[in-house]
């Protein structure tokens, strides 16, 4: 039954082999399914920024999308919080300063204060 | 998206991308152009620190490849630990989504033809296929030999030029 078995590897693509390298087609990010979006992010884009780092050596597929979806929230963290501040300012438009306060305010964003110029 | 600069460090999540993630969580809100340009730059240094830490974490662990655990770990320990619970959520979604792919795939083959009828046509692909071989290799066959053939007359005619009389072996029918 040559014919079925050759088709049933439909896998997805594990990135736990020893070639390490960027898949080139997209990995399946599961949007179909209402409610349920995995992530905004371009996964192949967050997949390049982890191997940028020259220590990383494999990361896998599922570890990727769940580090895009940290990173969406992250996005929505950030921005509420800089949101407060606009309002405290009692401003309608969201300025830079408003995130550098947001920053500041917070010590897990201590990180970021390296992007500050 | 063709990044030819080649330097990694250039490297940003896609602006559109952000831009949509602020829309959908501050609706209604204007967000400053220089302020956009920041939460860009934000999120990837965000991407750059968890995974660096995901890949401590893996490091220890004496794993190769990090995991959706080392990056949870990771999280947990550099005060993310909120994140945590939603971010669980999308790693049950690529369990179903891969349980389904499968299954869906097992399906798709199933679907209308019955098992001794695909054997039917795998057995009838294989026969055409080692006929037209046959006929193939046949066809080369008949042509060495017809080049053998020419090679011959050819040889024989000039050495019966050579020789001058003697035209008996023109008449030999090698096949």
């Amino acid at each position: 039954m040559a014919a079925a078995a050759a088709a049933g590897s439909g896998t997805p693509r594990e990135e736990e082999g020893p070639s390490g390298e960027t898949a080139a087609p997209q990995p399946q990010a599961p949007t179909s399914v209402p409610g349920a979006r995995l992530s905004r992010l371009p996964l192949a884009r967050v997949k390049a920024l982890v191997k940028a780092d020259p220590d990383v050596t494999l990361a896998g597929q599922e570890a990727i999308f769940i580090l895009a979806r940290a990173a969406e929230l992250f996005v929505e963290t950030i921005a509420k919080d800089a949101y407060c501040c606009a309002q405290q300012g009692k401003r309608k438009t969201l300025q830079r300063r408003d995130l550098d306060n947001a920053i500041e305010a917070v010590d897990e964003f201590a990180f970021l204060e390296g992007t500050l110029d | 998206m063709a990044s030819s600069s080649g330097n990694d460090d250039d490297l940003t999540i896609p602006r559109a991308a952000i831009n949509k993630m602020i829309k959908e969580t501050l609706p209604n809100v204007r967000v400053a152009n220089d302020a956009r340009e920041l939460v860009v730059n934000c999120c990837t240094e965000f991407i750059h620190l968890i995974s660096s830490e995901a890949n401590e974490i893996c490091n220890k662990s004496e794993k190769k490849t990090i995991s959706p655990e080392h990056v949870i770990q990771a999280l947990e320990s550099l005060g993310f630990g909120s994140y945590i619970s939603e971010v669980k959520e999308v790693l049950q979604e690529c369990k179903t989504v891969a349980l389904k792919r499968r299954k869906a795939s097992s399906r798709l083959e199933n679907l209308g033809i019955p098992e001794e009828e695909l054997l039917r046509q795998q057995q009838e692909l294989f026969a055409k296929a080692r006929q037209q071989q046959a006929e193939l290799a046949q066809q080369e066959w008949l042509q060495m030999q017809q080049a053998a053939q020419q090679a011959q007359l050819a040889a024989t005619a000039s050495a019966s030029n050579q020789a001058g009389s003697s035209q008996d072996e023109e008449d030999d029918d090698d096949i």
